[in-house]
């Protein structure tokens, strides 16, 4: 970098900062030796990340920084930096990570088959995360990879596709359901409703509604008229409501007992044409009010308030930007957010990762509160 | 087998002091010689029963080298070379040597003043271990003695900080001590060339850590310092003399600017010429970029920063104020913080680690009571914040730092190597791992290469020889006999030198074969089949009724009872026994030969 360039950026990257003594109440950012695709929470303070290069990857397991949450004597506590409690060895990209909730399990997908690697988390006495299984997928074909989900300890729903999703025991390998459909849609996402119904998100908009406890026919809801062409969507399901989000920025909210209805609509302010398919990520937040999170566009993350929606498709603006990763970004080639976490229960509070290896931790200040 | 030994003394515990003690060709080193500052017995010191069980070190030791001024590195310099008793050499940095005997005396005054201790060392101490230090200059190689050498590299986290190369003959060791791989506005970031040491020492620490950006920090700085000047508060950070004062006041600084604030910001005067020397010594230190930052600065003269009057204390209104001592154990930064205590609007930022025994370590620890002299108690009701601005190194920095120098082996001090096996396994990828306890040893082997003279008429009957041009991807074997008291010479000139008659080994065999014709007819024979199947060897038919094979000695003579049983005689000197290979077959003069010769019979 030119001496007048790095200045350049060290003053935007300072105005940044400055701005962000207004707009944030925490920022953490870090620096991976390698970018993730995945962020997934192993506890209420340890979260997993996992490299996606095509050869060997490493899994780590990261303590989040202690003053995060000293709440009452904070100001006491410097410890600012993560702690790589963790770490494995994969043979292959990372591009999807579950932890199986009650175990020190995470299971991993690498999105080029549909079987699924099974990880154990050691304890306090090692710091190895070793591979201690798989699961076949119901049709191993290549052809994109598997989403997970994860409802009881010991059970695994996965599948690449509608046609192939499976509920696996996990410690027997026993098959305990199979969605049946009559498309082979590729899934964009996997998700438990409850402890036995779920979502199954296609990529074209598609999505079924299933109990594993009967076996009886899922229920479709087609995907929403697109505007603009074919599109890819991806869901997110969260306290009876359900959002849609298209490769053209368009979201839809619906109520999950009645998905073809649209509750509210509208046109996001995001860079459609440069959206990256691996990377998207719509998510509700969990501890705030018809608030969603967006990602995967740019090298922001876009924070929606959904209850100012209306039914009128309108263009809307965030509620809220993180855009540190596009700022504090030095490399050449246009740095993307590839995924992003809420914290479950600090309302506020998410985790992001960007294409060049970054890592935030940043609790933002709702302007319109004040 | 050559090796080098590496020990991290300790007293039973794992991080917080460093001391690590080298074994190299022969040579001892001792790297850091840190004080454990979360103890109050002789656990803070290094173990050094493990040089020697009671007397001096001096013979035991070659040199000891500091890496840079924190206590947790120095502190316990002091009595290692006075109280135990050491008089080499101690190496450091100009910096170093320059703001360690401060920090090592304000260290002092604090254990033995506030605390009473007895056991601890004196200022005259401080002053005498000083006097054996040699200062080093970056990139410069030093002869400690005619073996040894060292040379200091720039490594970033604190003025004047350095890692190490250690080096005897062709063995090195590289100690990084405290470093950073990123830059930021006042520290450049770590550098070491290609120098592929057997082995680099580091920390496990950094390894497992992945650090929270600078910017991070100062944005929390900047951030609490605003958010009480905004309540109207007064905001008290006490720093040491050297160092911190300078990063904060800039930062501070810059963002009134930006900000257009206009409440004081002070300074102690005392702060002022410590700084300027600071100031000239960091300059020459540091790096282009870092210069024009601080010339640009004009050092001192500051738009929003004033130099501060004690009466200064008690005005209203919002204000920040730098002073020191950095620890709050006496002085102004102490008479200041008793004044504005007990306000809740106030606030006092701790941008250090304090000292056990001060009232900065105190507050730290949540006490919100002092006892204060004259059994008066103090009321801590203002906002106390921790800050830690160290620059260190983290997982993604040491990964980047071993790449840089490329070591044959690496060595990570101050880590359960039990609980550290997938670390282990990540660096072993690409380089060897070690990870001793504190108190063990790890032994690393080596193979140097050793450089002989060698004596000219040897390397020209060498190069007599013929055959390719020895290089450093094929050695070239060859003999000779090494005198080790000055060169490698020919045998005959060591013999004569040494007195000694040569005396030559030969060797012979017997090999019976059936052939009906007279001796030299058989003789002839083998000389013809052996012409036709060893070609480019030297055979001849000599006329004393002998064929030669380069130097092997062949002759056939018949049994007495049966002229068709042959019986040849081979004889060969030693030097014969490595022959050659042709179309598989070793020729060596052994019976193999004979099954040859046999089969065409």
């Amino acid at each position: 970098m030119a001496e007048m360039e790095e200045t350049d950026f060290n003053d935007i990257l300072d105005d940044w900062f400055i701005e962000s003594l207004k707009t944030y109440k925490d920022l953490h950012v870090y620096q991976l030796e390698h970018p993730t695709q995945v962020i997934e929470w192993t506890s209420g303070r340890t979260v997993c990340v996992a490299g996606y290069s095509s050869s060997k990857n490493e899994i780590l397991e990261l303590h989040l920084p202690l003053k995060l949450f000293a709440d009452e004597n904070k100001g006491l506590c410097a410890e600012r930096d993560f702690k790589v409690v963790h770490g494995g060895f994969a043979e292959g990209p990372v591009c999807c990570l579950r932890h199986v909730p009650g175990t020190r399990c995470v299971v991993t997908n690498d999105g080029l088959s549909s079987d699924l690697q099974v990880w154990t988390v050691g304890g306090d006495d090692s710091d190895v995360i070793r591979r201690t299984g798989s699961v076949k997928g119901r049709r191993s074909v290549s052809e994109g990879g598997s989403r997970i989900a994860a409802p009881l300890s010991s059970q695994l729903l996965h599948g690449a596709r509608s046609s192939d999703v499976q509920l696996t025991q996990l410690t027997s390998g026993q098959i305990l359901y199979t969605l049946e459909t009559d498309s082979a849609d590729p899934l964009s996402s996997l998700q438990f409703v409850s402890d036995t119904v779920f979502l199954a998100g296609c990529c074209n908009g598609n999505v079924y509604i299933a109990d594993t406890r009967t076996s009886a026919a899922p229920q479709l809801s087609p995907g929403p008229a697109a505007w603009g062409g074919s599109v890819l969507w991806w869901t997110d399901a969260s306290a009876g409501r359900v959002i849609r989000l298209s490769s053209s920025g368009q979201a839809v909210v619906s109520d999950l007992r009645d998905l073809g209805e649209a509750v509210s609509w509208a046109q996001l302010d995001v860079q459609s044409h440069r959206c990256n398919p691996d990377d998207v990520r719509v998510s509700w937040a969990p501890a705030l009010d018809n608030c969603i999170a967006v990602s995967g566009f740019s090298g922001a993350v876009q924070i929606y308030k959904t209850s100012v929606w209306g039914t009128e498709r309108q263009d809307v603006q965030p509620l809220f930007e993180h855009r540190g990763h596009a700022v504090s970004s030095q490399s050449d080639d246009d740095v993307f957010v590839t995924a992003h976490v809420w914290h479950p229960e600090r309302p506020r509070t998410l985790l992001s990762a960007a294409s060049d290896g970054s890592v935030h931790v940043w609790d933002w200040v709702d302007q319109s509160e004040l | 087998m050559p090796e080098i030994k590496v020990t991290p003394l300790g007293a039973g515990q794992d991080v917080g002091r460093s001391c690590i003690l080298v074994s190299i060709g022969g040579k001892n080193i001792m790297l850091d010689c840190g004080m454990h500052m979360g103890y109050n017995d002789d656990r803070r010191f290094p173990d050094f029963s493990y040089i020697t069980q009671n007397g001096r070190l001096t013979e035991f030791l070659d040199c000891v080298i500091i890496s840079h001024f924190h206590l947790d590195h120095c502190g316990a310099l002091p009595f290692m070379s006075e109280m135990v008793g050491y008089d080499g050499p101690i190496y450091m940095t100009h910096p170093t040597k320059a703001i360690c005997p401060i920090l090592l005396e304000d260290f002092r005054k604090i254990t033995v003043d506030k605390k009473g201790e007895t056991n601890f060392f004196t200022s005259q101490m401080i002053k005498d271990c000083m006097k054996k230090v040699v200062p080093l200059n970056l990139h410069q190689t030093v002869q400690v003695d005619d073996e040894l050498e060292i040379k200091a590299y720039y490594a970033g986290h604190v003025l004047g900080a350095a890692m190490v190369q250690i080096k005897v003959g062709s063995e090195s060791v590289v100690y990084t001590g405290d470093y950073n791989m990123t830059p930021d506005r006042h520290l450049g970031a770590a550098w070491i060339d290609k120098c592929r040491p057997d082995i680099l020492i580091s920390e496990s620490t950094y390894a497992t850590t992945i650090r929270d950006s600078k910017r991070c920090r100062e944005r929390d700085f900047l951030k609490k310092v605003h958010e009480s000047i905004e309540r109207g508060g007064k905001v008290l950070i006490p720093v040491f003399a050297l160092g911190r004062a300078q990063e904060l006041c800039i930062l501070l600084e810059t963002f009134w600017e930006r900000m257009n604030l206009k409440a004081p910001i002070y300074f102690s005067t005392g702060l002022t010429e410590k700084a300027n020397h600071y100031y000239k010594l960091f300059i020459t230190w540091t790096n282009q970029k870092i210069r024009k930052t601080f010339v640009q600065r004009n050092m001192f003269e500051f738009k929003h920063i004033k130099a501060f009057d004690r009466s200064y204390a008690d005005n209203p209104g919002p204000m920040v104020v730098f002073a020191t001592p950095g620890m709050l154990h006496a002085g102004q930064s102490l008479q200041i913080f008793k004044k504005w205590a007990g306000n809740e609007k106030n606030m006092v930022i701790m941008p250090g680690y304090c000292v056990q025994g001060t009232i900065g370590h105190k507050i730290l620890n949540g006490q919100r009571k002092l006892e204060m002299e004259g059994r008066s108690t103090l009321d801590v009701k203002l906002q106390v914040e921790y800050m830690s601005f160290s620059a260190h190194a983290d997982a993604k920095g040491i990964m980047q730092l071993i790449r840089m120098a490329e070591p044959r082996n690496m060595l990570l001090v101050h880590g359960e190597a039990v609980k550290m096996e997938f670390l282990k396994g990540k660096i072993e990828q690409e380089f060897n791992c070690h990870m001793p306890a504190n108190g063990e040893t790890a032994t690393v082997t080596t193979n140097p290469s050793v450089p002989v003279d060698i004596s000219l008429n040897l390397l020209k009957r060498e190069m007599a020889l013929g055959g390719p041009l020895p290089d450093p991807k094929k050695p070239r074997t060859m003999h000779g006999t090494l005198i080790m008291k000055e060169n490698l010479v020919s045998s005959e000139q060591a013999l004569k030198e040494l007195g000694l008659n040569e005396h030559q080994l030969r060797f012979t065999c017997r090999v019976q074969l059936q052939d009906p014709h007279s001796d030299p007819d058989t003789l002839n024979r083998i000389y013809t089949h052996l012409k036709s199947v060893l070609k480019g060897y030297t055979i001849q038919h000599l006329p004393d009724g002998t064929v030669m094979v380069e130097s092997i000695v062949i002759k056939v003579s018949s049994s007495a009872e049966d002229t068709s049983t042959k019986v040849l005689l081979l004889s060969w000197s030693y030097q014969v026994k490595h022959f050659y290979f042709y179309n598989g077959l070793v020729l060596t003069p052994s019976l193999r030969f004979f099954k040859v010769v046999k089969g065409r019979f």
